[in-house]
Formats: C-alpha cells, sequence, structure tokens
C-alpha cells in the first residue's frame, strides 16, 4: 500500500463566521510525502483550516485540490484522510484490534487482510501484544500511537494531526515526536500537522508554515525560518530574538548570535555596552540579560562551557554580531 | 474511641431508618400478606400454575410492557438526538417543552387521545369527511389505544437519560470516525448506537419498570378488554378483597423487575447504566 | 390521586435538579423508578376526623354539596354537630384497610348495601341501631344489620336514536342482540349490573335473577364482546354515550337524565328492566363520632332529605312517603315509582355481599 498521490493544494481559501474571519485567503502547495506543520497559537486558524482539509468545515470560499482534482465538496467519509484528533479520539467501547481495524472493516475488506494489516500498524507503531486492550488500559502515549495506526491502517495519501501530543509530558513527547518522524519516513505519507508548540515544529517539520490572525505569516523550511524570518511575529513565535530598530527598519537578532565580552574585550563590527541586569543558568546555556541604554533588554545566550565563570549582574559588558546575524523584517519600524 | 464503622454513616443513619421504614416495612408486610391471607401457605403462588386469568393479565402487562417500551425508546432516542444536535436556544426549548409535558395529567391525555382517536375522533372525522375512510378505524379502547396512551406518557421519561448519554459523548469520536471512511449509517450503529447504550438501557429500565404499574392508561384506553396486572391489583385489594392474590401479584412484579436488574447486571455495569463512577 | 400528584410534582422538581446538574443521574432514575412502584398505588389520604363531628366518606364531585345541603343542614340543626366529608371514595377494600389498621377517620360511608353484608360478617362495621333509625322507611329487605338503603341508583341502558330510528331497542334482549340492532355496546366492567342484564337478556324473569348463574350470564356477555367496550366510572360511561363510542350504552340510571338533556333527545333512557340498586349508609367498627352518626342516618331517612337528594342527584329516594310526593315529572326517572316498579329488578345485597369475589374475577377473566 504505498501512494503515489497525496499532493494538496489550497486556492485562495477562507471561512467565515459572520463578520469574522477565521481563515483568510489561504494559498499553498503541499507536496505528496511532505511533512508540513501549521504553526500558530490558538486563534490563529491553524485548527480551522485542518478542519477545512479534512472536510468538517464548510470552505466559505476557495478550493481544494488533491492531486488536481477539487475535494472542497467531498464529504469528509470520502475523501480518504487519515486524521489523529487531540484527545485521540479511540472508541471507547473496541478493543485496539478493533480500533485499528475499523477503517478496513467499514470499508468491508476480507478479514485476513484486515488482521495481516492490523498486525503490521501494530509493529509499526511498536504495539504488537496490546491488540485485546481496551484504550483506557493503555498509557496516553500508547493511546496516542493507536490513534496513529488506526489513522494508517488504510494507507491514506494524506494524514492530518491536530495537537496530536498535547496531552503527553514533555519528556514523552520528545520520545513520541521522534517515533512520528520515523513513521513517516517508513509510510511516506504527507503529514500536515498542527501543533502551537514551536519546538516540536521546528524538530519533525520538513516545511513551516506560521499562522497568525487567519493568515499565513511565513512559509519555509524550519530553518529557513529561524535564520530568516520576516516578520517580528515570525521571528519571535519560532525561537526568540531581540529586536533591534536601525535606519526606520527593524531587525531580529538571535539570542546565541551575539557574543558577550567584559567591557573594552569586545570585538565585532556591532558593538553595544551595557550592564548585566541578571544571569540564568540552563546546564547548556548561560541566559543573560543586558540593559544596553537606548535599546530595550536585550537577551544573549552564551555556551555555558565555553564562557567560563558567569559575570554578575551589575557587570559591564560588550555585546558583539557581525552584520549577518542581525535579519532585517519587512515590518516598519514604530 | 474509635468507631467500628465510619462515622459518616452516622450523619445518615436518621434517613437510613426512615427509609427502611417507610420504604422496606410495606415491601415486607405486602411479602407477609402475600403468604398468609387468607390462610398460611403459598397457595396465592400455586394460583399462578392454576389461573388462566393470572397467566394471561401477566403475559398481557409483559408484552405491552415489551412493546411499549421499545416505541419509547425509540422514540425517546430520536428527540434526545435531535436535542443534543439543536443549538443552544432552541436545545432549551426542546427541554422545557419535554419538562412540561411532565405536568400533564394522565386523565387529561387519556380524554385527549380519546378526543383525538376516539371513533368520532378528530382524525376518524377528517379522515371519513375527506373520503378516505368508510367506518372509523378503532384506534382507542383496545390494546392499541393503551399502547398509544402508554408510549405518549414514557416518552419524556426515555428522552432524559438517553439525552445524558449523548450529551457525554465525545463529538470528535464522531468525527473521527467520519475520517476514517465509515458513513453516516456505519458510524452510528458502530460508534454512536454502542456509546449511547447505556443511556438506553437505563431509559428501557425505567420505561419499562413505571409501565409494569400503569393503570389508568390501559383501565381507559383499553376500553376494559386490555387488562394490566396493576387494574388488576387494585381491584383485589378494593373491591374483591382478595389481599393474598393481590399481594401475591405485587410480589411478582417486584421479583420480575429485581430479577430482570439481575439479568442485566450479567450484561454491563449497571452503576454505568446509572451514572455512577465509570472504571 | 393525591399520590400520583404528589409523585409527578416530586418527578417534576428532581427533572429540573437534574437538568440544573443538582441531582445525580442515579438519583434522578431511582426518583422515577420509585413513582412506577408508587403509581400502582391505590390509597388515597383522607381526612382526620374527630369526636363532636360526623364525617361522611363518599365519592366527592356534586355529592358533597348534595349531602351537605339536604342532609347535612338539617341535621347540625337539630344536634349542633357538624357534618364533614372525606371525598376520596370508600370502596370496600379502603374501609377493610382503615378498620383494620385501627385509624378509624370516616362515620358513615355511602356504599352499597352488599358492603353491608361482605363487611359486616367480617366485623368491620357497627351494627345500626334501629331504635334510632326506621326500619319502615326503606324498601322491604334493605334494612339489615349493618347497613340500610337510604337512596337507590340503578342499571339501565340508553341507545342513540339516530341508529335505531325504526324501531329501538326496549330491553336488555334487544341490547345483547347486535345482529336486530347493530353497534358497539357499553357495559360495567365490576360486573354487577352487567351480569342482571346478561341473564335477562337470556329469559330469565325480573325476580327469579339470585341466585346469580355466572355462567349462563358471561355466555351471553362473551357473545357480544367484540362489539362491546367497559367502563368503570360514571363519567366514563356518560363520555362513551356523548362522544358517539356506542349506539348502545348502560348507565347507572340517575345519571340517565342529565345525558338525555346534554344530548337534545338524541340518547334515550330506557327503564324497562332496569336493575334498582340500593345505595347504602354504612358505619365502620369504632367509628370516631359515636352514637350521633345514627341520628345522621335517621335524618337522612326524612322526606325533605331524600326529596332533595333526588332533586341535586337524581338518586331515587327509598321512604315510600317521599316515593308517593315526587312529582308527576320526576317519575319516569324515579326507579321505584309505581309505573317503574313492574318493570325492573330488584339487586339482592345478600347475594353481592357473599359473591363479589367470585363474580368480578369470572368476569374480568372473560372480558381481558
Amino acid at each position: 500500500m504505498t501512494n503515489t498521490s497525496g499532493s494538496l493544494h489550497l486556492k485562495s481559501l477562507s471561512k467565515r463566521y459572520g463578520a469574522f474571519t477565521a481563515v483568510d485567503t489561504i494559498d499553498l502547495h503541499i507536496q505528496k510525502g511532505e511533512f508540513l506543520t501549521l504553526l500558530g497559537p490558538s486563534g490563529s486558524g491553524k485548527t480551522t483550516l485542518l478542519m477545512m482539509m479534512a472536510g468538517f468545515q464548510d470552505i466559505t470560499s476557495g478550493d481544494i485540490l488533491l492531486d488536481g482534482a477539487s475535494i472542497a465538496h467531498t464529504p469528509a467519509e470520502k475523501r480518504n484522510f487519515g486524521m489523529v484528533f487531540q484527545g485521540y479520539a479511540l472508541f471507547p467501547h473496541m478493543t485496539v484490534q478493533d480500533n485499528i481495524a475499523y477503517p478496513l472493516s467499514v470499508r468491508h475488506r476480507p478479514k485476513a487482510e484486515i488482521d495481516a494489516r492490523v498486525a503490521e500498524m501494530l509493529d509499526l507503531v511498536r504495539l504488537t501484544g496490546f491488540a485485546k486492550r481496551m484504550p483506557k488500559e493503555l498509557s496516553g502515549g500508547q493511546q496516542q500511537r493507536v490513534a496513529l495506526a488506526r489513522a494508517l491502517c488504510f494507507a491514506p495519501p494524506v494524514l492530518l494531526l491536530d495537537e496530536p501530543l498535547g496531552a503527553l509530558d514533555k519528556k514523552l513527547r520528545i520520545e513520541v515526536q521522534a517515533q512520528l518522524k520515523d513513521i513517516h519516513r517508513t509510510v511516506g505519507t504527507t503529514f500536515i500537522y498542527v501543533t502551537h508548540d514551536q519546538e516540536e515544529a521546528l524538530s519533525m517539520s520538513d516545511r513551516i508554515v506560521i499562522m497568525q490572525n487567519g493568515r499565513i505569516e511565513q512559509v519555509g523550511t524550519p530553518s529557513d525560518l529561524y535564520q530568516h524570518p520576516k516578520t517580528t511575529f515570525a521571528a519571535s513565535f519560532l525561537g526568540k530574538s531581540n529586536f533591534l530598530h536601525r535606519d526606520g527598519a527593524v531587525f531580529a537578532l538571535r539570542p546565541e548570535k551575539i557574543d558577550l565580552d567584559p567591557e573594552g574585550k569586545g570585538k565585532g563590527a556591532n558593538k553595544v555596552t551595557g550592564t548585566v541586569q541578571s544571569v540564568t543558568y540552563f546546564g547548556a546555556v548561560l541566559k543573560y540579560q543586558v540593559e544596553v541604554p537606548g535599546l530595550d533588554l536585550i537577551e544573549v545566550d552564551v555556551d555555558a562551557w565555553r564562557g567560563g565563570q558567569a559575570l554578575p549582574a551589575g557587570a559591564r559588558v560588550d555585546l558583539t554580531w557581525v552584520d549577518s546575524a542581525a535579519v532585517r523584517l519587512s515590518d516598519q519600524s514604530l | 474511641m474509635r468507631l467500628p464503622v465510619n462515622s459518616g454513616w452516622l450523619l445518615v443513619l436518621p434517613f437510613l431508618l426512615l427509609v427502611g421504614g417507610l420504604f422496606l416495612g410495606p415491601i415486607l408486610n405486602v411479602l407477609w400478606i402475600s403468604v398468609t391471607d387468607p390462610t398460611p401457605g403459598v397457595q396465592n403462588y400455586a394460583q399462578l400454575g392454576s389461573s388462566d386469568t393470572l397467566r394471561r393479565i401477566l403475559w398481557t402487562t409483559f408484552r405491552v410492557c415489551v412493546i411499549c417500551t421499545a416505541f419509547s425508546v425509540i422514540l425517546g432516542y430520536s428527540i434526545a438526538y435531535a436535542m443534543v444536535h439543536a443549538t443552544g436556544p432552541a436545545q432549551s426549548r426542546m427541554l422545557g417543552l419535554l419538562l412540561v409535558s411532565f405536568w400533564i395529567s394522565v386523565l387529561v391525555r387519556t380524554f385527549s387521545w380519546l378526543m383525538l382517536l376516539g371513533r368520532n375522533g378528530v382524525v376518524n372525522s377528517t379522515l371519513d369527511a375527506l373520503g378516505i375512510i368508510s367506518a372509523p378505524i378503532p384506534f382507542m379502547r383496545n390494546e392499541l389505544g393503551v399502547l398509544i396512551g402508554m408510549v405518549h406518557y414514557m416518552v419524556p421519561y426515555a428522552v432524559l437519560p438517553i439525552f445524558a448519554a449523548m450529551q457525554s459523548i465525545d463529538g470528535r469520536v464522531v468525527q473521527a470516525s467520519r475520517s476514517l471512511g465509515a458513513t453516516g449509517a456505519q458510524t452510528f450503529w458502530r460508534v454512536y448506537l454502542p456509546l449511547t447504550k447505556p443511556g438506553v438501557v437505563a431509559a428501557s429500565l425505567v420505561v419499562f419498570i413505571i409501565n409494569l404499574g400503569f393503570y389508568v392508561i390501559p383501565a381507559v384506553l383499553g376500553g376494559g378488554k386490555v387488562l394490566m396486572v396493576a387494574e388488576y391489583i387494585s381491584v383485589q385489594v378494593l373491591i374483591t378483597l382478595q389481599w393474598g392474590t393481590a399481594a401475591m401479584l405485587a410480589a411478582i412484579l417486584l421479583f420480575g423487575v429485581l430479577a430482570l436488574m439481575f439479568v442485566m447486571s450479567r450484561f454491563m455495569k449497571l452503576s454505568t447504566v446509572f451514572g455512577g463512577a465509570r472504571t | 390521586m393525591h399520590d400520583k400528584n404528589f409523585m409527578r410534582e416530586t418527578l417534576l422538581q428532581g427533572a429540573q435538579a437534574f437538568q440544573a446538574g443538582k441531582l445525580q443521574r442515579r438519583s434522578f432514575l431511582a426518583l422515577c423508578g420509585m413513582a412506577g412502584f408508587a403509581s400502582a398505588s391505590v390509597l388515597a389520604g383522607r381526612a382526620e376526623a374527630a369526636a363532636g363531628e360526623i364525617v361522611m366518606w363518599n365519592w366527592g364531585g356534586q355529592s358533597e354539596e348534595c349531602h351537605q345541603s339536604a342532609i347535612g343542614a338539617a341535621f347540625t340543626k337539630d344536634t349542633g354537630v357538624p357534618l364533614k366529608f372525606d371525598t376520596s371514595g370508600p370502596l370496600q377494600g379502603k374501609i377493610k384497610e382503615m378498620v383494620d389498621s385501627g385509624n378509624v377517620t370516616a362515620d358513615v360511608c355511602d356504599a352499597d348495601l352488599f358492603d353491608a353484608v361482605a363487611l359486616g360478617k367480617t366485623g368491620h362495621l357497627e351494627a345500626l341501631d334501629y331504635s334510632v333509625i326506621d326500619k319502615t322507611k326503606t324498601i322491604d329487605g334493605y334494612a339489615l344489620e349493618f347497613g340500610i338503603s337510604i337512596i337507590l341508583y340503578g342499571y339501565a341502558f340508553m341507545y342513540d336514536t339516530q341508529a335505531y330510528p325504526d324501531g329501538p331497542p326496549t330491553s336488555w334482549a334487544d341490547f345483547f342482540d347486535t345482529a336486530k340492532f347493530p353497534g358497539t355496546r357499553s357495559l360495567y366492567k365490576w360486573a354487577n349490573g352487567s351480569l342482571e342484564a346478561a341473564l335477562m337478556a337470556d329469559g330469565v324473569a325480573a325476580d327469579q335473577l339470585y341466585p346469580l348463574d355466572i355462567d349462563r350470564a358471561l355466555k351471553r356477555i362473551t357473545a357480544i364482546k367484540a362489539d362491546t367496550i367497559y367502563w368503570g366510572s360514571g363519567s366514563e360511561a356518560h363520555d362513551m354515550i356523548v362522544n358517539g363510542e356506542v349506539s348502545m350504552g348502560m348507565v347507572w340510571q340517575n345519571r340517565g337524565r342529565s345525558i338525555e338533556t346534554e344530548t337534545n333527545g338524541r340518547y334515550k333512557l330506557v327503564m324497562n328492566q332496569a336493575l334498582a340498586m340500593p345505595g347504602a349508609y354504612i358505619v365502620p367498627k369504632g367509628n370516631p363520632g359515636g352514637a350521633d352518626v345514627m341520628k345522621f342516618i335517621a335524618t337522612a331517612q326524612s322526606v325533605p332529605a331524600q326529596l332533595d337528594l333526588f332533586a341535586c342527584l337524581g338518586m331515587t329516594p327509598t321512604n315510600p312517603e317521599a316515593i308517593a310526593q315526587m312529582a308527576e315529572a320526576d317519575q319516569p326517572y324515579s326507579i321505584t315509582s309505581a309505573a317503574n316498579m313492574p318493570n325492573i329488578a330488584l339487586n339482592d345485597p345478600t347475594w353481592w355481599g357473599e359473591n363479589t369475589d367470585a363474580a368480578v374475577n369470572a368476569f374480568l377473566a372473560a372480558i381481558s
């Protein structure tokens, strides 16, 4: 069951509730086999957009094309998209086996085929041996994997994931992220992933779509977006940034791209001098808050092993960076 | 000093005694009468074997109750479904109408049904005037009339537990089913209905048990020919003074209901049915 | 009905609390379950009685004001003892329960004379004091040890004049002949009256009815079962006729006149072969009002009281003197008037007092 399809094209897609526009003229090409993440704060329209792709939300205007053919008016059950829900939405009255078999059994596939495919799926999500359990007998992470197996069982061209890791604790989340990525590589299905967690987006995605107020703020690969944010919102939502206002323009400067030295020791094309207001130890990095006259508080990350002894609050420091470190944003300076 | 039992029980002890006195007392009295009136022994129960009439009355009661329960629950399910899927204000209005129907006395209902579906009722007169029928359709004063009256009375009782069960369903589970390719019908039969089963079972039990005690509706709408056990008990108590027979039949009803609950408990946790903690 | 009203209100409040989330579903369902049991409950609440007053246990509705004006006013004027009412209906089972429980709250019951036979035998009634009550002021044979007939009602039938324009039915034989007189009938469903009517239809003479041949009667009754519906209360019998559900219906004779008036004569009462039923006053054992109740019963026998009761309730007087004083226009509706007397049957309270259980249960078995 390999997919020859799975490319999606969203054309001027909009969703309005009366005067409120939840999704505002979205244009997007999603490649077959891509892992695309919709990233944004709550209310940014990312979940609404996903639900429109799934067929659970009517579209107000625009079109959705799957491999070139419109599916805008195809009912959800005919789209053949897999979907993993927030909270998993497993069928509580069915065993793991029956949950995973569900998409095949509603398609009236022969029992032998179903059993073989369910076994294959259990193996894929590493839950072999759990077939007879009920969902409530599983941990959150296991339930999440059952939901994934169920959604992939019928080899959908596109898998939609709505904050699937939201209910897991941080440690488990990182583990499941890696598994999810593995599974994506194995099955080759197009994954469209909704999250508000930037780390999740950075670590898993081929491309990230940053959304705000129903619009696309910026699209790109994780490193592209991180290195070259185009707006203040993109620069602050994905990673941290200091914002410098120069010559009527705004520049984003990542905290780890600033060198921090005791006053008088700093060497670089761009240099400012300030006073350390606080320093916090994070193991791998030291996070400094530096007060520079005429600028906001500047945040600087210093590799802890390289920085030696932390400078105390009140110390006078030079901050330096190379030209390419400051990225000019499209926003107007205030 | 430590009390041998949780002291919380002491708080409810007066109420337990009250319930014991007011509820268990009369039940025990009924059981006692059933084996002592008119003479000690089990002759009242032996009547079940010897009397065709008693068996027929019990069978009529059972048959009418089962049919009425089935229709009440199916109608109640449809109404609850519409209510769950109605928007806020519409849902409140529907719920209001449902609760208002609890106010309508059973006598008013039976009278209204006779006006509507009686021999010269609105429906028969209209059909006759339109030339659709030549003789009135006998809706009332028979078993059909009893069923119509009872189902109408019981539907609100069926709606509430089913409505509660439907409200507790996570809408994403239904979306999940559709996203996995199930049609509306498949989603209903394989996901929605199983998840509302506790509500359906609760509704069926409540409706069935209340049905067993129906008196006025069968007596009036049945035209005297649909004799159910509650009316028969009443006659034995009030008119023929066969209190032993009456108590025996009451005991049979009681044990019948307990047996029913026992059988149900073999298939599912009754605590789930009645909204207890889900473990 | 009090219990039911209470349960309904409790349930309603429960349903509201349940919706508001104040009552757990389990508790609400338990409440519903209790309502199911409670609706089978048959005992209604009743008024408290005390010495120094007489409580009459009757059937409510009009009978309360009629008994007060016809008997109570004169009785209170003579004795200074007030008359109060419990209107929950003194069925045999309720009287027995009241006396057995030791909490007797009524002094006199507006019952049937056969109740006096049945309950007198089992010790649930006080013997009447015939030094106060006059045996001669009632029909022969209707002054018994434990009860005396004060008024008469009866079973007769009415027919739809439009259904039988060419030759109206005139006897029970016609009533039970669905070939000659097609159409739906109604009968009383607790056997009383229905059995006698069937026997008269089968040719038994009015003065040869007792002891009733139950099997013979039921044969006639089941023969027309498909065309018969059965009523359990006077208002039901009334509705069946005026709503056109039946073309011939058995009624309590005293209600016939008002149905004739109400339907502008479309439905007509047939008094031929009517069965006169002795309505009786009986006194529960240990009644709280004591011996005053005998004076009350004596007052009810007086001519003015008897005539007032007829005017108010349509019940025929039993005092021969009162019957003689009735107006000409009232005579046809008075079951024991000189004109009706040769054509009617008289109920035998002794037979019914001893055979009610067998007769009623056999009847129910046959019609259900």
